[in-house]
C-alpha cells in the first residue's frame, strides 16, 4: 500500500510520541516512580512503529522487549498511559500494575510479554496456529532480539511455523548486543536472517534505523503471511543506543562501549534522518515538526500526571487472579 | 585414507555381527523370553558402523543413536557384547573383559530425544579445552532434529569451532512420523548453512561413503576447522519398536518403499562389492556370517548363565545415586 | 452404565469434547496413532486439523497449544511421558501457571497438557516419572490424577471446560484397567475427593495407580484392619477436608504417592493433616512414596517404587 502524506506524518509522530515515552519512563525509574527494570528502546522506535504500521488491530503482536514494546503498541494505536501506569505499579495500568513490565494489551493483540527470552518463538507459534484455524487472515507479528535468536525455542518454531504454513512475521531487532554480549560472539554469520534458508523460508535484511525500508519488508511479509504463503523472517539491522536496563554497566563483556561508538549509532537515528527526508519532500515543515513536539510534550505531560494520580492495587485482588473463573 | 583388506573386512564383520544380534533381540522379544522394549535398525548398521570404526581414537568422545540400542556402536568401539545383552534380559554379566564405554568414550544415551545435542558440546569444549585433538562424533535421528537443543548446540559449536561432527541417522521416520511432515526442507544437511558449517548428505546405505564423508569431517575437527553435519540417508526397516504398529502417522508404512530400500540393503551391497572385487571369496564371506552366529548363539548362552538382577541386587542403586 | 477401560474413557472424553466445541483440537507427537491409544482412532474421525501429530519438539508442542490457548481455542496437547513436561518447563511452568495473574487477568489460558506417568512398564528413570510435586508447588497450574475409567473420563472433561491450564497425567499402569462409566454425559468437579473404600481403623490417602495397591492391601487386611482409602482425584485443587474428616474418623493414616518422598505430594498432604488434624492422630501420619533416587529400569524398578508390602508396613506402624 503506498503511504499518503497522513500515514507518513502519523509515523514521524509515533517515533516521537515513543522516544519521549521512553526518556519518560527513564526518568521515572530515576525518580523511583518506575519499580521494575527498564529497558530503553532508544534507536529501534522506527522498527517498532515502521513494523507495527502494517498490522490490523485484530493481528497478534509480541513485541520486542526494547521500551518494553511500547513502540509496537503505538504504532497499533495505543497510547502511553496504560504503560505508564503498568510500570509505577497502579492499578489503572494495563495488567492492573502488577506484570512489572511484562504487561499484555489483548485488545490491541499483544496477549501477554515474558520474563523468559525466546519464549516468543513456541507462544507466537501458538498464535499463528490460532489464526491459521479462526481463518480471518490474521497475521502474527513476532519479535525477538539478536540474543533471542541464539535459543532453541527459534528451531522448533521456525520449524513448525514453515511446516505449518503459519501466518508468522518473525521479526529480529538485531541492536548487536544481548546485554554484555556482542553477536558477533554469539552467532557465526553476519546475518541471522541467513537461518531462515534452513526452513524454506524468505529471509531478508533491512536497515531498521529507515521506517520505509521497515514498513516496506514488514508490510511484503505481512501481505505474504496473509495470503497463505506462510512464514517470513526479517531481521532489521538498529542499534541501541544506552545500556541494557537503565543503572547497568554499557558494556561489551567488560569493556565500556565508547561515547564516539554510540555517537556513531546516533548518526542513523530513525527519527532524525526520517524528519529531514520528509522535510525535504516537503511532507513536513520545521513548524509541523515542533508542533508534533508540541503536542508529544503535552501528551507526557498527561501520560505522567494519570499514573502520578492513580492508586495502587489493593493485596485483596491477588487471590483472585490465580485462577480464571 | 584408502583402507586395507583387513579393514574392509572388519566393516563387513561388524554389520553381520549388528545384524545378528538386532535378529537376536527381536527373537528374544516376540518368543517372549525377553521383556521391556526393542527398537530395531537392520538396514542401518552401515551408518554407525562406517563413520566410528577407523575415524574414531580411543580417546574420543561418542554419542551413539538409539537404533539397535547401539550395538553397532558398541562393536565398533571394541566394546564386548556380553553387557549390552546381559542388560536386555536383565542378568548381572558380572566381569566383563576389554574395554567399558565409558573408557570409549559413552557416557549414556539420553531417555529423552535430542539430549544428546547439549551433552556433546559439552563433550567438545572438553575436547578443545583438553588439546590433545579429540573429536567429537554425536548421533541423532530425523526426529531429534526437531528439537530445539540441535538449534542451541550447533551454533555454539560454530562460533567456537568445537571439534564435533553431528551425524544425523536419517531414516525417514520418528515413531509414526514421516520426517517429510516434520521438517521444512528435504535435507536436514541445509540447516548447517546457518551456522556456516560444512555439510553433506550421504548414501546410508553405503559403509564407505558414510566413513569417507565422516573421515573429512573429523580431520577438520582435529585440526581446529570447527564443525561439520552429516546427513546419512537410511531407512527404518521394522516398526519404531518391536509390537508397536508400523504406521505412517496412522496407515502402514508403504510396502514399495520398503522394498526399494530392502534391495539397498546395507550388508548385500557391501558384501557384494567385497566379492566382484575380489577381496572376498563367497567361502570366506561365509565363514564370517558362520562366526557371527557362534558368536551370538555363545553370548545367548552366556547370557543364560548369568544370574537375574533381582530386587536383592538393589543395594548397588544407592551407590549409583551420587558420585564419591 | 457401561463397561469400558480407562484409555478408552479418557479417548471418549476427548471425542466428546472436541465434537461438542470446535475450539477443542489435541495436538503432540504422533497422536493420531496414540503412543498409549488414549488418542487412538479420533483422527479418523475429525481429521487432521483436529488431531495434530507434531515434529519432535516438546517445547514448541506446548508452547503452541499454550498460545492457542490464549488466542481463544481450548487445545489439548499430549507430552506423551510426564517426564517430557521438564523439557517445556518454561512454557508450563512459567507461562501457562502465571499469565493469567500475572497480566492482571486480562488473559486465559484454557489449555489441557496430558502426559502419561508412573512405572510399571519398567522403561527407566526418564520415562517413568510421577512429576506431580512439580505441578502441584507451581500456582496456577490445577492437577488431576485420576485413578479409575469413570474418574478419568469426567475429569478430562471437566479439564477441557476449565479456563486454567490443567495438567491431566494418566497413569501407565492403568491404561487397561476395566470399570464402569454412564451411558449419559457426566462431569467430576476438581476438588472433591473421592472415598474407595470406607473403613474404620486407619485412613490410607493414595494417587493414581497407587490406589489400587492400597485397595488391594486393605482387602488383604480387612480381616485385622478396617481401612478407608481417600483418592484425592485432583492435587490442585486439593480436597483436604474429605481427607480430614476421614482422619477425624480413624485417627491413623498413611499417604501413598508414586512421586518422590522428599518435597513430594505425601510431604504436602501430611503437612496439611499435622495442621488441621493434629489433636485428632492417634500415631504419627506414615508415608509411603518413591525413594528419593532415579527410577531404575528393569527389574529393580520394584526397589525404588512403592509396593504393596510398604503400605501394609506402614499400616502396622500407624496401628501399633
Ligand atoms: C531465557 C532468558 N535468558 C536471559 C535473560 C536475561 N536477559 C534479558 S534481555 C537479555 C538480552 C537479550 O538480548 P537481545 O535478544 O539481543 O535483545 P536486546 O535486549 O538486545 O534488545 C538477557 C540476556 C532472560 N530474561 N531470559
Ligand atoms: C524428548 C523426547 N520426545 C519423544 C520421545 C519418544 N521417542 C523416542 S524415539 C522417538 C523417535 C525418534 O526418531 P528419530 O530421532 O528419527 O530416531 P529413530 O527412532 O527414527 O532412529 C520418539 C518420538 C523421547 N524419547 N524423547
Ligand atoms: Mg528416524
Amino acid at each position: 500500500m503506498k503511504l499518503e502524506k497522513d500515514d507518513l506524518i502519523l509515523l514521524y509522530r509515533n517515533m516521537v510520541r515513543t522516544r519521549k515515552l521512553d526518556e519518560l519512563t527513564i526518568k521515572g525509574l530515576q525518580e523511583g516512580k518506575v519499580l521494575s527494570f527498564y529497558h530503553s528502546g532508544q534507536g529501534s522506535e522506527g522498527l517498532a512503529v515502521g513494523s507495527a504500521a502494517c498490522l490490523r488491530k485484530d493481528d497478534y503482536l509480541w513485541g520486542h522487549h526494547r521500551g518494553h514494546g511500547i513502540g509496537y503498541l503505538i504504532g497499533k494505536g495505543l497510547d502511553g498511559k496504560a504503560f505508564l501506569a503498568e510500570h509505577y505499579g497502579k492499578v489503572t495500568g494495563s495488567c492492573l500494575g502488577i506484570s512489572g513490565f511484562h504487561f499484555a494489551e489483548p485488545e490491541y493483540g499483544a496477549l501477554g510479554a515474558a520474563g523468559t527470552i525466546g519464549s516468543q518463538f513456541p507462544i507466537s507459534l501458538g498464535w499463528g496456529l490460532a489464526a491459521k484455524k479462526t481463518g480471518k487472515q490474521q497475521v502474527v507479528l513476532a519479535c525477538f532480539g539478536d540474543g533471542g535468536s541464539n535459543r532453541g525455542t527459534l528451531h522448533e518454531a521456525f520449524n513448525l511455523a514453515a511446516v505449518w504454513k503459519l501466518p508468522i512475521v518473525w521479526l529480529c531487532d538485531n541492536n548487536g548486543m544481548a546485554q554484555y554480549t556482542p553477536i558477533k560472539d554469539t552467532y557465526p554469520k553476519d546475518d541471522i536472517a541467513d537461518l531462515a534458508g534452513g526452513y524454506n523460508m524468505p529471509g531478508v535484511v533491512v536497515d531498521g534505523m529507515d521506517i520505509m525500508a521497515v514498513y516496506e519488508a514488514v508490510e511484503a511479509a505481512v501481505d505474504r503471511a496473509r495470503a497463505g504463503g506462510g512464514p517470513s523472517l526479517i531481521e532489521a539491522k538498529t542499534a541501541r543506543y544506552r545500556s541494557h536496563s537503565e543503572g547497568s554497566p554499557d558494556v561489551s563483556h567488560t569493556v565500556t562501549r565508547s561515547e564516539a561508538e554510540i555517537a556513531e549509532l546516533k548518526k542513523r537515528d530513525p527519527i532524525e534522518t526520517f524528519k529531514i527526508k520528509l522535510l525535504k519532500q516537503g511532507v513536513l515543515t520545521e513548524e509541523m515538526v515542533d508542533q508534533i513536539n508540541k503536542e508529544a510534550d503535552e501528551e507526557i505531560i498527561e501520560t505522567e500526571k494519570f499514573s502520578l494520580d492513580s492508586p495502587p492495587p489493593e493485596p485483596s485482588i491477588l487471590n483472585k487472579l490465580i485462577y480464571a473463573e | 585414507m584408502k583402507l586395507e583388506k583387513d579393514q574392509l573386512v572388519k566393516f563387513y564383520s561388524l554389520m553381520v555381527r549388528t545384524r545378528k544380534l538386532d535378529n537376536l533381540m527381536i527373537e528374544a522379544l516376540n518368543s517372549g523370553r525377553m521383556a521391556g522394549f526393542y527398537h530395531a535398525g537392520p538396514g542401518e548398521e552401515a551408518v554407525g558402523i562406517g563413520a566410528c570404526t577407523f575415524n574414531m581414537r580411543d580417546d574420543d568422545y561418542l554419542y551413539p543413536h538409539h537404533r539397535s540400542h547401539a550395538i553397532g556402536f558398541t562393536l565398533a568401539r571394541g566394546i564386548s557384547p556380553k553387557g549390552w545383552v546381559c542388560r536386555h534380559f536383565d542378568k548381572n554379566p558380572g566381569e566383563v573383559e576389554g574395554p567399558t564405554a565409558e573408557e570409549r568414550g559413552i557416557f549414556g544415551i539420553s531417555g529423552t530425544i535430542g539430549g544428546g545435542f547439549p551433552l556433546s558440546l559439552g563433550w567438545g569444549i572438553t575436547a578443545k579445552k583438553n588439546g590433545k585433538n579429540q573429536a567429537v562424533l554425536s548421533f541423532f535421528g530425523d526426529g531429534a532434529s526437531g528439537r530445539g537443543t540441535l538449534h542451541e548446540s550447533m551454533n555454539m559449536a560454530a562460533i567456537w569451532k568445537l571439534p564435533i561432527v553431528w551425524i544425523c541417522e536419517n531414516n525417514q521416520f520418528g515413531q509414526f512420523m514421516p520426517i517429510k511432515d516434520a521438517f521444512a526442507r528435504e535435507d536436514i544437511a541445509d540447516i548447517a548453512a546457518g551456522y556456516n558449517m560444512p555439510s553433506a548428505v550421504v548414501d546410508g546405505q553405503d559403509v564407505l561413503a558414510v566413513h569417507e564423508a565422516v573421515e573429512v569431517a573429523v580431520q577438520k575437527a582435529r585440526a581446529g576447522d570447527g564443525p561439520s553435519l552429516i546427513e546419512c540417508k537410511t531407512y527404518r526397516m521394522r516398526g519404531h519398536a518391536e509390537g508397536v504398529p508400523d504406521v505412517d502417522h496412522v496407515d502402514p508404512r508403504s510396502e514399495k518403499d520398503k522394498e526399494a530400500w530392502r534391495k539397498r540393503d546395507p550388508i548385500v551391497l557391501f558384501k557384494e562389492n567385497l566379492i566382484k572385487q575380489r577381496i572376498l571369496t563367497a567361502e570366506e564371506v561365509s565363514k564370517i556370517d558362520k562366526e557371527a552366529d557362534d558368536e551370538v548363539a555363545e553370548l545367548d548362552k552366556y547370557q543364560q548363565e548369568c544370574p537375574v538382577m533381582v530386587p536383592s541386587d538393589a543395594s548397588i542403586l544407592d551407590v549409583f545415586l551420587y558420585a564419591e | 452404565m457401561k463397561q469400558t477401560v480407562y484409555l478408552m474413557a479418557i479417548n471418549e472424553a476427548l471425542e466428546e469434547e472436541i465434537k461438542r466445541d470446535e475450539k477443542v483440537f489435541i495436538i503432540g507427537e504422533n497422536v493420531q496413532q496414540g503412543t498409549f491409544g488414549v488418542t487412538s482412532g479420533l483422527v479418523q474421525k475429525f481429521g487432521t486439523e483436529r488431531v495434530m501429530d507434531t515434529p519432535l519438539a516438546e517445547t514448541a508442542v506446548a508452547g503452541a497449544a499454550i498460545g492457542a490457548a490464549m488466542a481463544g481455542f481450548r487445545p489439548v496437547a499430549d507430552m506423551m511421558f510426564a517426564d517430557f513436561i521438564y523439557i517445556a518447563g518454561d512454557e508450563i511452568m512459567l507461562k501457562a501457571a502465571k499469565w493469567h495473574f500475572m497480566h492482571g487477568g486480562k488473559v486465559n489460558v484454557p489449555v489441557v497438557i496430558m502426559a502419561a506417568m508412573g512405572g510399571g512398564m519398567k522403561i527407566g528413570a526418564e520415562h517413568s516419572m510421577c512429576p506431580e510435586a512439580l505441578i502441584m508447588h507451581t500456582p496456577g497450574l490445577k492437577l488431576a490424577v485420576p485413578s479409575t475409567p469413570y474418574d478419568a473420563k469426567g475429569l478430562l472433561k471437566t479439564a477441557i471446560r476449565d479456563n486454567n491450564p490443567v495438567i491431566f497425567f494418566y497413569n501407565k499402569g492403568l491404561l487397561g484397567l476395566p470399570g464402569e462409566i454412564p451411558e449419559e454425559e457426566y462431569l467430576i468437579p476438581f476438588g472433591q475427593a473421592d472415598i474407595k473404600r470406607e473403613g474404620s481403623d486407619v485412613t490410607v490417602v493414595a494417587i493414581s495407580r497407587m490406589v489400587h495397591m492400597a485397595l488391594e492391601v486393605a482387602e488383604k487386611l480387612k480381616d485385622k484392619v478396617s481401612v478407608e482409602v481417600v483418592d484425592p482425584r485432583t492435587l490442585e485443587p486439593l480436597d483436604i477436608d474429605t481427607i480430614v474428616e476421614s482422619v477425624k474418623k480413624t485417627g491413623r493414616v498413611v499417604i501413598v504417592d508414586e512421586d518422590n518422598r522428599r518435597c513430594g505430594v505425601t510431604a504436602e498432604i501430611s503437612a496439611q493433616i499435622f495442621e488441621t488434624a493434629f489433636d485428632y492422630l492417634d500415631a504419627p501420619v506414615q508415608r509411603v512414596a518413591a525413594a528419593d533416587m532415579p527410577i531404575a529400569a528393569g527389574f529393580l524398578e520394584d526397589y525404588v517404587l512403592p509396593q504393596p508390602k510398604d503400605i501394609e508396613d506402614a499400616i502396622e506402624r500407624v496401628m501399633a
